[in-house]
């Protein structure tokens, strides 16, 4: 059934076949197989609950197999300890680097298997010092001062050292997930011209990700996950990212970005001349109800910071915002809201939603003025605001009283959302609103931007992946070094013009002409 | 994920939750059977107003900071400024209503002394009472010349000033009058008002609150400031029943009202801090204070009795919340 | 996952940071780090400040005898602050979710009685050692069970265990002294080499032996790694729990190791032990600001301990009165704490 790629059977590092897992009633893996070649990087992909993360902690030794048979190395197993994996040389790099804040980059790698000095109990200070210094600079090119702690690394510099305690145990297969998740752009490039260089060492790589382009770009091959099956393994070359798409959702990629036909309305949200001390300057533009405005930028361009001032997180330094003429200064996130502003934080669960607050209490947070009666709460016109918002967003919970916690990130996305449509905001910022959402998901959110706009609403979307921004904008506004260099128009641009001018190659030839 | 074995367990668990009402049912049983004089009205009655009551009411304070993520280790601060406010108001000779706001408002500026740490600042809620119990303590000695106690005289006590301690309102004593308002107040408050649903969220996390478009801080600061205000009642009524301002004893009731919020978490499906809950636990450590005395048992292994019952409801709950988030 | 519920551990946790996502730049960090400098000199500068205050307004404070007396008469408390210190360590710095241990003084109390009553039984001091270093172990092992097995919050399960520890103590002691003396006692409470009491020696001694353990090992390293991302330290194969507990027998046994000062100290038992609680905790915390990555030390809390002491002699010896000592400290933590939460905010901008 599924498509294979042929090759010799004793090349592979990594054999699993035929996997079922069951948890409960629930199959989440329902005959999964998966051949890595040995020194290939392999790619995952697949949807939330397709069965990757099963998967791969059937792989990591801490679920076992119902059916099945796991092989390493050419040596079959029934299942795994976290023990056997580590001594067969198999690595995890999670997206939360797992490194201790206060801790030097020796005391961080090392930690767990600290040489000591010889005939003492005591730590071998300097030769952790030594050691690491010498392993950073000769793999990575990385100097960081010895007394560097590990909360004054830069996200990047972190993940190097995540990789670097991988690297000190002569590892045979690293298993990435989700590495980039928190890496700018030019990061995850450094990343990737690592992971090439491993591969070319010698070790295997599995690569997980949600981001299509990463697996084309990095990837020998991919395993697509639907499921919980592998419905395709292909040689990266012969394929795309909107084939190794549509075989995820198997639906047409076209579905992907539903984007209603609208009108853009009077003018409704003005910025002129905005700027904000050492972030961004001469920010000037106007967003029209019913228009879906789209803002990108690498880390630090300015982009993220406007749409924070805009909600009154950061106060601008100069300049001035309208809303319908009338010009507004908001100094807090509450005087932002009073104003019919709603954000959409990028880091969903620790500012969009409040995991241990039920679905309904999350959806009437910002609008808790709306359901008093007598000075109290009025709980049942609560619930019904709930209700109505969960059949509206096809939120799926099991009710309006559970938690947050137990819905997938798509869903809380949705409660994110639901929180300011119950508010009745009208100008929606959305910052990177597809991180983490599962494709069934992110056309949902993308259907329901289109009809925030379809009923006179206006929406800026910040975001760095430029295909969801082009399939879902009116306009695409670029962010460069603190400005804003120049305005597309979605529809009639390609990827590849606004990534030229987001990463600034446009820039020397700007100035030439 | 979603596993239907585990309905059965989780029926179970929902039992669990009930650790808090049932200790309180098999307490209340043990003690009817071995001390006759538990179940009677006036024993009961007693038990309330010199037990209950007071602790009720600093477990309330107390319940609201919890609710909020944080702690007020100065609960006990506050109780001893308003009793030092409310004596020396009357000592000078002034007017009982007013030497009684005078009381409030002694107590509750501890709040606002903790909301300046805690809000304005940014000092996290334990180590900003807990400097403001120290700084408080060495405050009290210095207007006491060194910690001795302000009594009252016994004949220039007007009947008034007796009134919370030792007055009825339609044949109920005064104190428990005061603490069944302030529950059914902050019962109101923290279940059923805007207020108390933004206390709950930041205690469950904060950040939303903020980009909610709440106005975090105030709420914050107004949470300590409510606390205070509420341990100042405790504070008048200890002075009236007593007539003397005794320095630092207010920190008497600390840990019991801390113990009382969190047993009464338990009661809570989500484990969050509730007024009912709080109130059952003030209740259980009350009849077991009481019922222990009765029981004719040692006064010193009633501490260790007591302390031993709030291990294993506390034990009980927790170890059932953590099977729950695990499932 | 998690060891405590999930409500609480948000619920209690300090207030948000304010976080933003952007990378830190060099220049911020070298900012930080140059406050962090200054507030840890600055520390070290009223400590010393205030050394030399008193030296000159009371001459008879900067003597050997003296010091030698502050030393000694900080030996129990110190004791007990290293215990928490440990505490802290392995539980992390957040006091309520993480790292306390309430029920140290109790524990103090206890066991000064138990070692009080053996002698007072008639048995010798081996015995009574085992007996007073015992029921440390033993609280300890109750609030570790109660907090990795049961899952309590450490600030609950401590307080609870510190409930019953003090009745048990009441019910040994009827709530009287009881006195005890032995020449092990004596030799405890005596003066030493250079008329320094022989306290002094033995807290030095034992700050510098868990100093080298907690400092110079790899079990400290890890122990710091279990407190401060307990997820770090699964990942790299560290058995969490069993560190958490080990922290609880080390605070345990430290309890009880002070007991046994405290009746050589004092010749026999003490009402009142629970009084010493919220001091030991106020140093352990104040002892953050001597060290460079601003987290607990043994070099830290041993430093605030000798800071307090000095500061109670100081004023005994100035007839200020004693009183004022608990809202100098209060102060102080105030002022360290401010310091440290703006500093951090900073950090974080």
């Amino acid at each position: 059934m599924a498509t294979s790629v042929v090759w010799n059977e004793a090349d592979d590092i990594i054999r699993l076949s035929d996997i079922v897992k069951r948890f409960g009633g629930a199959q989440a893996l329902s005959g999964a197989s998966l051949a890595v070649r040995r020194g290939t990087v392999h790619g995952l992909v697949g949807q939330n609950g397709a069965g990757k993360s099963t998967l791969i902690k059937l792989l990591a030794g801490l679920h076992a197999a119902d059916e099945g048979v796991i092989e390493i190395d050419g040596t079959a197993y029934a299942s795994l300890s976290p023990q056997q994996v580590e001594h067969l040389g198999i690595h995890f790099i999670h997206q939360d680097r797992l490194l201790v804040p206060t801790f030097t980059v020796g005391e961080a790698l090392f930690l767990g298997r600290e040489p000591r000095i010889p005939g003492t109990p005591f730590l071998d200070r300097k030769r952790m010092r030594q050691t690491s210094a010498e392993i950073l600079d000769r793999y990575f090119g990385l100097r960081l001062p010895h007394s560097a702690l590990i909360g004054e690394l830069t996200a990047a510099e972190k993940q190097i050292v995540q990789i670097t305690r991988a690297l000190l145990d002569n590892p045979k297969i690293l298993v990435f997930d989700e590495p980039t998740a928190a890496l700018v752009r030019r990061e995850a490039e450094l990343l990737f011209t690592l992971i090439r260089r491993l591969r070319d060492e010698g070790i295997t790589i599995l690569y997980i990700s949600h981001y299509l382009s990463e697996i084309v770009d990095l990837c020998d091959t991919v395993t697509v996950l639907r499921n919980g099956r592998d419905v395709a393994t292909l040689p990266v070359k012969k394929t795309s990212a909107k084939e190794i798409g549509a075989l995820m959702v198997n639906r047409d990629i076209a579905e992907l970005y539903p984007k209603p036909k609208v009108l853009p309305g009077r003018p409704f949200l003005e910025l002129d001349g905005l700027g904000l001390a050492n972030r961004y300057a001469d920010v000037s533009l106007t967003l029209h109800r019913g228009e879906v405005l789209g803002l990108t930028g690498l880390v630090g361009s300015g982009a993220k910071e406007l749409l924070r001032t805009l909600f009154g997180l950061e106060t601008a330094t100069a300049g001035t915002v309208a809303i319908e003429g009338e010009t507004v200064f908001s100094a807090s996130p509450a005087a932002a809201t009073a104003k019919r502003l709603a954000l959409v934080p990028e880091d969903r669960r620790r500012d969009g939603v409040a995991l241990d607050l039920t679905v309904s209490e999350n959806t009437t947070l910002a609008s808790l003025d709306r359901f008093g009666r007598a000075g109290l709460l009025d709980k049942g016109a609560e619930k019904r605001q709930a209700r109505e918002l969960i059949e509206r967003l096809q939120i799926k919970t099991d009710s309006a009283d559970a938690l947050v916690r137990t819905l997938s990130g798509g869903n809380q996305q949705k409660v994110a959302i639901a929180k300011w449509l119950s508010r009745q905001s009208e100008i929606y910022l959305l910052d990177e609103p597809s991180v983490g959402v599962d494709i069934a998901a992110k056309v949902e959110i993308y259907t329901l931007i289109g009809e925030l706009a379809a009923r006179g609403a206006a929406v800026i979307v910040l975001s760095s992946d430029i295909d969801e921004l082009l399939g879902i904008t009116d306009r695409v506004l670029v962010f460069f070094r603190g400005r804003i260099t120049r305005e597309f128009i979605s529809a009639e641009t390609s990827p590849d013009q606004v990534l030229a001018e987001l990463t600034g190659a446009n820039e020397t030839l700007r100035h030439v002409g | 994920m979603a596993s239907n074995a585990s309905s059965a367990s989780s029926s179970l668990r929902g039992l669990a939750r009930y650790a808090l009402v049932a200790a309180f049912v098999v307490v209340f049983a043990i003690f009817s059977a071995i001390a006759p004089a538990f179940l009677s009205g006036a024993n009961l009655l007693s038990v309330l107003v010199n037990n209950f009551a007071l602790l009720a009411i600093v477990a309330i304070a107390m319940t609201f900071a919890v609710a909020a993520g944080g702690i007020d280790l100065s609960v006990g601060t506050a109780i001893d400024f308003a009793s030092f406010a409310f004596v020396s108001l009357v000592l000078a000779g002034q007017p009982i209503p007013l030497a009684i706001l005078g009381g409030l408002a002694g107590g509750t500026l501890v709040g606002v002394f903790n909301a300046l740490l805690i809000s304005g600042i940014g000092i996290s809620p334990f180590l900003a009472t807990l400097g403001t119990l120290f700084v408080g303590r060495s405050a009290q000695q210095l207007l006491t010349n060194g910690g001795n106690p302000v009594y009252l005289p016994p004949s220039g006590v007007p009947e008034a000033f007796r009134f919370l301690g030792h007055g009825t309102l339609a044949g109920i004593p005064v104190p428990l009058v005061l603490a069944f308002a302030v529950i059914l107040g902050t019962y109101l408050i923290l279940s059923h008002t805007r207020f108390g649903r933004v206390v709950l969220a930041t205690g469950i996390q904060a950040s939303v609150v903020r980009y909610s478009g709440i106005a975090l801080s105030r709420y914050t600061a107004l949470t300590y400031v409510l606390v205070s205000a509420i341990a100042a009642i405790v504070g008048l009524i200890v002075t009236s029943t007593v007539t003397v301002y005794i320095p630092s004893s207010g920190n008497a009731f600390l840990l019991n009202a801390i113990g009382a919020t969190f047993i009464g978490t338990t009661l809570d499906p989500h484990g969050r801090p509730n007024i009912p809950g709080t109130v059952l636990g003030v209740l259980l450590l009350s009849i077991v204070a009481n019922g222990l005395l009765l029981s004719g048992l040692n006064f010193y292994w009633q501490q260790v009795a007591t302390g031993l019952l709030i291990f294993f409801v506390l034990a009980i709950g927790f170890a059932n919340r953590k099977a729950a988030s695990r499932a | 996952m998690s060891v405590d519920a999930a409500h609480l551990s948000t619920a209690l946790s300090a207030p948000v940071r304010h976080e933003t996502g952007a990378t830190k730049t060099a220049t911020g960090a070298f900012g930080r780090r140059l406050a962090v400098l200054a507030l840890r000199q600055g520390s070290m500068a009223v400590f010393i400040g205030v050394l030399v205050y008193f030296s000159i307004a009371a001459p008879y404070f900067f003597t050997v005898g003296n010091i030698g007396n502050v030393l000694g008469q900080s030996a129990i408390a110190g004791v007990l602050a290293i215990g928490l210190t440990i505490v802290i360590i392995a539980g992390g710095s957040n006091v309520v979710t993480g790292g306390i241990d309430l029920s140290l003084a109790a524990n103090m109390g206890l066991s000064a009685a138990v070692y009080a009553s053996l002698l007072q039984a008639g048995q010798g001091d081996a015995v009574a050692i085992i007996g007073a270093l015992g029921t440390g172990l033993v609280i300890g092992a109750i609030n570790a069970a109660a907090i990795t097995l049961a899952g309590i919050v450490p600030l609950l399960a401590t307080l609870a265990v510190m409930n019953v520890v003090a009745g048990l103590e009441l019910v040994l002691t009827q709530n009287t002294v009881v006195p005890a003396s032995s020449d092990f006692l004596s030799a405890v409470s005596a003066s030493g080499p250079f008329g320094i009491p022989v306290l002094a020696y033995v807290l030095l001694g034992f700050a510098a032996l868990v100093a080298a353990l907690v400092q110079y090992t790899p079990l400290g390293l890890r122990l710091y790694a279990v407190g401060e991302f307990p997820e770090a330290a699964r990942a790299a194969g560290l058995r969490v729990k069993l560190f958490i507990s080990g922290a609880f027998l080390a605070s345990g046994l430290c309890g009880g190791f002070a007991g046994i000062l405290s009746v050589s100290y004092l010749s026999g038992s003490t009402t009142g032990a629970g009084d010493m609680l919220l001091p030991v905790v106020v140093t352990a915390l104040l002892g953050t600001v001597f060290s460079r990555r601003l987290v607990p030390t043994i070099g830290g809390t041993l430093l605030a301990t000798l800071f307090v002491s000095s500061l109670i002699n100081g004023f005994q010896l100035l007839n200020i009165s004693s009183t004022l000592v608990s809202g100098v400290q209060g102060l102080l933590i105030l002022l360290v704490v401010s310091a440290t939460t703006l500093l951090q905010r900073k950090g974080n901008q």
